[in-house]
């Protein structure tokens, strides 16, 4: 569906029900580059299950317009203009890579507002290296290259996934594609930016899970433990053979992980 | 700075989890209808499309899913959808978003079957179709109408051997909003990923190179996941709620891979052109080896070409890898490993010299395939395509001298001294 935030239009999927904010909600918040098909094996699956689900995306990619934004904070406060425009209560926020650093910031900012939190795939910062950065600015397809070959486990290398028929890398990479031209160095940026997740952490109330993809080679099991360890309530759950795509490499397990986790802290009278 | 398997590595591996149980290396051939599900809320989940899984062979299962993955991988596609043929993944593939008063522009130098299905079966479902030179991309253009909603070709087009311009042809589909679709049964992925050139959707009879053997009948639509459904209300299959599941919006839902689920949730559902398990594992054990004899395949046609460029029985040789074909140029820059191995020569002597000549070759099969490992003769104006008027005939370029060759993988001094022997008894009918 299509609203308004602060005069600029947004594209969010409800996962194949109408949006009803009386319902609990749950929001899921794509990471760099991405887009709310990120999570097609999982969105769809609460909205059938009593949730009011959200996919939106962000400023500048794929159908939301508007330019992109280029800090983590500017992000955080998109994300809670779109709570404010659908009169988000009771809000399960479910993160990727770069948007669990914007879920660290609402948190902080707003933490009263969060039913619960799982963050998936990300430390405290996400520091990205100068030829990342220059690619994207410079040369969009060499940077699309470069964080599909990185961000891909072997279950995104060989096509492994459990969906039949599909090949995710070229499908990530298509969405990649179809951001606005800035998006990718744009998000970039922000993650490279973004210091304030030792600050933020501790003053997020909601219960957390951090999920953890063994196989990440950009938030690897360094930078998950110490997100955890400066989250007050959080609990860790590990994926050990998925890569940083764990959303579209692992989508079973992962949906298992928020299905148990968001039925016990977010109840929504499901089966 | 970034690494991906490459297309060897992809054709052996891509698609297959190993099986957890047993081991097995190869994949398993899962001869099976239907599966257990561990419990309802699984089952309901599967058939809602809030996951991936299987049901029923008839839309899904498991070894038709290696190939499927496999495929979609060594195009470069977002997804593939395997079907029973060819054809079936044609007509999958045109039905999906096109319907009542919509139209095709389509190259004339297709497959016969190709061109049959657009003139004489889709029109009875109200689709039409205006069929174009593929050497002139003008034409294309000046085809396209309102109603337009697909452009559809050949890269190597059949028999002539024209080369349809990527490039140029999907300038006009992006001009106009509207998917290339390329059947790239003829090239394969190997000798040229048509996504990369700006296709949208490749359809192929993987019956043929891609498997290889002459085993098995078998189709793929591949969903380049490259073309924006979502900027135009062309498209309502793909961006408008589908009632059966739900209401679901493919488009918003599964983004670059909507199209492939649009066929899966609909075509393989209501119509139901699926591949059996066991056609699909025969058509691994080809994709295996498809850069091998490819390479093989490419090197014995350059070869004959030249055997029959010198040949003073053949009155003309016909194959983009020549200099005199028209679309060199384009088969130098579209297929830079070899423009397939479809040769077409002419027999002196006319109509009963050719036929003299199939009749006397022993090593080479006279049949109606090509792709085999095998070496295949046939003479098109009474085969393949006997069933389309004159018109058409001249306009796919087919004369009635006219002999078709899939060049096979055998030593090609075999293949020589067996067309000798042809071309013998085709000088003895030419001289009464």
């Amino acid at each position: 569906m299509y609203f308004d935030v602060k005069g600029t239009q947004v594209f969010a999927t409800t996962g194949g029900k109408p949006f009803d904010p009386a319902q609990p909600v749950v929001v899921f918040l794509h990471g760099a580059g991405g887009d709310h098909t990120v999570w097609n094996l999982q969105s769809r699956f609460f909205a059938f299950r009593g949730y009011s689900v959200l996919a939106p995306d962000l400023p500048g990619h794929t159908n939301s317009e508007g330019a992109p934004l280029v800090s983590i904070e500017a992000m955080a406060d998109w994300l809670n203009g779109v709570f404010e425009a659908l009169d988000c209560r009771d809000v399960s926020l479910v993160a990727h890579s770069m948007g669990c650093l914007v879920a660290l910031e609402l948190g902080s900012r707003c933490p009263d507002r969060l039913r619960s939190l799982s963050l998936i795939a990300s430390g405290l910062a996400t520091p990205v290296n100068d030829a990342l950065l220059s690619a994207a600015r410079d040369k969009p397809e060499a940077a699309i290259a470069m964080m599909t070959s990185w961000g891909y486990g072997a279950a995104g290398h060989y096509s492994r996934g459990p969906v039949p028929g599909n090949a995710m890398i070229a499908g990530g990479q298509m969405v990649m594609r179809g951001n606005s031209p800035e998006a990718l160095h744009a998000d970039l940026t922000a993650c490279n930016d973004y210091a304030n997740g030792k600050q933020a952490a501790p003053q997020v109330k909601a219960p957390v899970q951090v999920i953890v993809a063994g196989k990440d080679r950009m938030a690897p099991k360094k930078a998950t433990d110490e997100l955890a360890a400066h989250l007050p309530n959080a609990s860790v759950a590990v994926i050990a053979d998925s890569g940083h795509m764990v959303p579209q490499e692992a989508p079973n397990r992962c949906r298992q992980l928020l299905r148990d986790f968001i039925f016990q802290n977010n109840p929504a009278g499901q089966t | 700075m970034s690494r991906f398997l490459n297309f060897d590595t992809l054709s052996l591996h891509a698609g297959q989890v190993v099986d957890p149980e047993f081991g097995a290396r190869a994949a398993p051939i899962y001869q099976t209808t239907s599966y257990v599900f561990p419990d309802t809320d699984t089952a309901s989940s599967i058939f809602n499309l809030e996951r991936g899984g299987h049901a029923y062979t008839r839309i899904t299962n498991p070894t038709v899913g290696v190939l499927e993955q496999r495929i979609a991988s060594l195009e470069g596609g977002s997804a593939a959808v395997c079907t029973s043929s060819g054809m079936a993944a044609t007509y999958c593939a045109i039905t999906a978003i096109l319907g009542q008063g919509d139209h095709i522009v389509a190259s004339t130098q297709m497959y016969g079957g190709n061109i049959s299905l657009m003139k004489n079966t889709l029109p009875r479902f109200g689709i039409t179709t205006t069929f174009f030179d593929p050497t002139d991309p003008d034409a294309c253009r000046a085809a396209m109408q309102d109603n337009t909603k697909l452009i559809y070709g050949e890269l190597i087009g059949n028999p002539g051997l024209d080369i349809l311009d990527l490039e140029e042809i999907a300038k006009i589909g992006a001009d106009h909003h509207v998917p290339f679709m390329v059947d790239a049964t003829f090239n394969t992925p190997y000798l040229c990923r048509c996504f990369d050139y700006g296709a949208n959707i490749t359809v192929h009879s993987v019956t043929k190179w891609m498997g290889g053997h002459g085993v098995a009948i078998g189709g793929a639509v591949v969903d380049g996941g490259n073309f924006d459904w979502g900027a135009t209300d062309k498209y309502p299959t793909i961006t408008e709620p589908y009632a059966p599941f739900s209401g679901i919006n493919l488009w918003e839902e599964f983004g670059p891979s909507a199209f492939a689920t649009r066929i899966r949730a609909e075509a393989m559902r209501d119509i139901g052109p699926s591949m059996s398990p066991m056609n699909a594992f025969l058509l691994l054990q080809g994709i295996e080896t498809l850069s091998l004899r490819m390479d093989k395949h490419m090197a014995n046609t350059l070869e004959l070409l030249d055997y029959l460029s010198n040949h003073e029985q053949v009155s003309w040789v016909n194959h983009p890898s020549l200099p005199s074909h028209s679309s060199f140029d384009l088969a130098q820059r579209y297929l830079p490993k070899g423009a397939g191995s479809i040769v077409s020569f002419g027999v002196k002597g006319g109509r009963n010299a050719g036929k003299a000549f199939i009749e006397a070759c022993e090593l080479a099969s006279h049949l109606a395939n090509v792709g085999d490992a095998k070496t295949l003769i046939i003479h098109p104006a009474t085969t393949t395509h006997s069933r389309i008027d004159a018109e058409a005939l001249a306009a796919a370029g087919i004369t009635e001298d006219m002999v078709r060759l899939s060049v096979g993988l055998e030593d090609v001094a075999d293949i020589k001294a067996d067309f000798d022997t042809g071309f013998r008894a085709a000088k003895r009918v030419a001289a009464r």
